[in-house]
């Protein structure tokens, strides 16, 4: 980012104006919104450079995506090249998504959120910067070297030591980051979304650290390796992302309808039976394997405790929506977000179901689970950060989107690709799984039946990545600040003589 | 496996612990008695109940003045 960047309406000349008291006649109170546009003032630099760099990161992520696709049905493809071998990019475009694209944006929703939330300006900006160029700059090394090859085969561990020594640190950061925000609220209520950002925030740090440490300090090899890996792995979903997933549609499927939510009893039970089945349900990955039955049975047990927070989430969002289904024709946040918070129900419902054995002994080892967790991963949390960004950013810049077009053509290409992602391969996977139990059938057959699958996944991965192009397009231009200026940015200015909600917060008091 | 297992029944039961002793803090500190405030804690005086907050750029509050009248609550 360079000094001289847009908005340029960044100013300091009218921060001594003083901010007027509403009066009567005006049909808004200045003084919530200035507070909220200083809020948000106080997150814009770190926010947006956390946002933009995860846009580029899902771009690079995507073009792995649709090379390891490419090469499940035509190997051929680029496979003189050792660096772009199926071994090499398949990991590469896991872990730039997760560290690249889904923990960059969701770190940016996550300190938007908790200021917003907290009612508190967003402190310690040049930390913010050196953790986001500093983890930037880890998971670039850290993808190099995937495609080197020389890397620990355990997935959603990869990464070698000192990428995950950095993005360790980078997540003590966010940890201290946040619960200084927290600790200069203003308002009395801890709103649910905070809740689960804690949750988020404390405990995933921990585990990150703990699961690196047994990996790579070789304190467990073998099945105890295994072990520690699906256990971390999971939770990685668990109370990492889901928690700030479901953060974000807590706040935003109200905030956008204007409704509160249908049961604000009912949201808290969610978060703490989320809280307390969540973290023992990783052990499911491993039902089969040679390890002690308990330690599965409790993975089991677990994942069908998660009914419990899972159909809270549901009702509430579902009752919340009631009645104003109308309004996704109009706000691309919500348009993403519900699509997210149904996809979410789908995926839990489908993921508790996976951990019973007589569904496992089907879908295990089958393309079913990859689809699986791209309806976690993508349908639910990518598509609730987008929804999230589409909020966000206006509220940074003080600028519009550049185009309603892209937005749409970002959404529907996203969502049609996903749709048929999804279900392309559950057929596929359910069928391959099916075959793969019957041992009189050649592995070479089943392969071959799967051919039609893995190019409906191509060809829905490629509609993904134009959506993604748009979107990144999108962003570049809120960055240049080439959409139309916001009406609220407007009456700001015009109520306080100046563009204070552009201005930095230190120049405001 | 011991590490392992030390591991993750540790985490198991710490997050268990921290998890009961937030709950404890938010009942002591009365985030559970006003379940109707807080759900209403996102609101402002001028984007209350009723106010959508997003469209399309284009589309604007100004756009369908429809969508700003009335709570539906």
């Amino acid at each position: 980012m360079t000094d001289d960047s847009p908005p340029p309406t960044s100013d300091s000349s009218a921060s001594s104006a003083p901010m007027p008291e509403g009066s009567p006649d005006q049909e808004s109170s200045p003084r919530d919104m200035v507070d909220r546009a200083r809020i948000d003032a106080s997150c814009r630099g770190p926010v947006l450079f956390f946002f933009l760099t995860a846009a580029a990161w899902l771009l690079i992520g995507s073009a792995l995506a649709l090379l390891a696709s490419i090469k499940m049905h035509s190997p051929e493809f680029l496979s003189d090249t050792e660096w772009l071998t199926f071994g090499r990019v398949r990991p590469a475009h896991l872990n730039t998504v997760i560290y690249g694209w889904s923990s960059l944006a969701g770190m940016g929703v996550l300190f938007w959120l908790q200021a917003r939330l907290s009612r508190a300006e967003l402190r310690f900006q040049k930390l913010l910067y050196a953790v986001g160029i500093l983890w930037n700059l880890a998971i670039a090394g850290g993808t190099v070297v995937l495609l080197t090859g020389r890397y620990l085969s355990i997935e959603w561990l990869e990464f070698p030591v000192w990428t995950a020594a950095l993005l360790g640190l980078g997540f003590v950061a966010v940890m201290v980051t946040s619960l200084d925000t927290f600790r200069r609220r203003t308002h009395h209520h801890v709103y649910v979304s905070q809740w689960y950002l804690f949750g988020a925030v404390f405990w995933f740090p921990i585990l990150y650290v703990l699961a690196h440490a047994m990996i790579h300090l070789g304190g467990a090899t073998g099945v105890a390796q295994a072990t520690a890996n699906w256990w971390f792995a999971h939770n990685v979903l668990g109370i990492w992302f889901t928690p700030i997933g479901l953060a974000a549609a807590y706040y935003f499927i109200p905030k956008v309808i204007g409704r509160p939510i249908h049961s604000y009893y009912l949201s808290l039970l969610g978060f703490w039976t989320l809280a307390l089945f969540y973290n023992w349900a990783g052990t499911h990955h491993l039902i089969g394997g040679p390890l002690p039955v308990w330690l599965t049975t409790v993975g089991t047990v677990a994942s069908m405790m998660m009914f419990i927070p899972v159909i809270t989430v549901a009702i509430n969002h579902h009752m919340t929506m009631i009645g104003h289904f109308q309004k996704l024709k109009f706000s691309p946040t919500l348009r993403f977000i519900v699509f997210g918070a149904m996809s979410y129900t789908v995926v839990s419902f489908q993921g508790s179901l996976m951990s019973l054995r007589i569904v496992n002994e089907t879908s295990h080892f089958t393309h079913y689970t990859v689809a699986h967790a791209h309806l976690g991963m993508y349908a639910f949390f990518t598509m609730v950060l987008f929804g999230s960004i589409y909020y966000i950013a206006p509220r940074l810049t003080g600028r519009e989107w550049a185009s309603a077009r892209l937005i749409k053509i970002h959404f529907w290409s996203v969502a049609v690709g996903m749709i048929m992602y999804f279900t392309g391969l559950s057929w596929g996977g359910w069928r391959q799984g099916e075959q793969m139990n019957h041992d009189t059938m050649p592995f070479l057959d089943i392969v071959a039946e799967l051919m039609p699958y893995f190019w409906s996944r191509s060809v829905a991965g490629i509609l993904m990545t134009v959506g993604h192009i748009a979107f990144a397009i999108l962003l570049w231009k809120m960055w240049r600040g080439e959409g139309q200026k916001r009406l609220r940015a407007r009456k700001l200015e015009q109520q306080q003589e100046g563009p204070t909600l552009l201005a930095r917060p230190e120049e405001d008091s | 496996m011991t590490l392992v297992y030390l591991l993750i029944w540790g985490t198991w039961i710490a997050f268990g612990i921290s998890t009961i002793w937030a709950l404890h803090w938010a009942a002591r500190h009365g985030h559970l008695s006003d379940p109707e405030g807080a759900a209403r804690s996102i609101f402002d005086d001028d984007e209350p109940p009723g106010q959508m907050t997003d469209f399309f750029p284009g589309d604007g509050p100004d756009g369908d003045p429809s969508l700003m009248e009335g709570s539906h609550d």
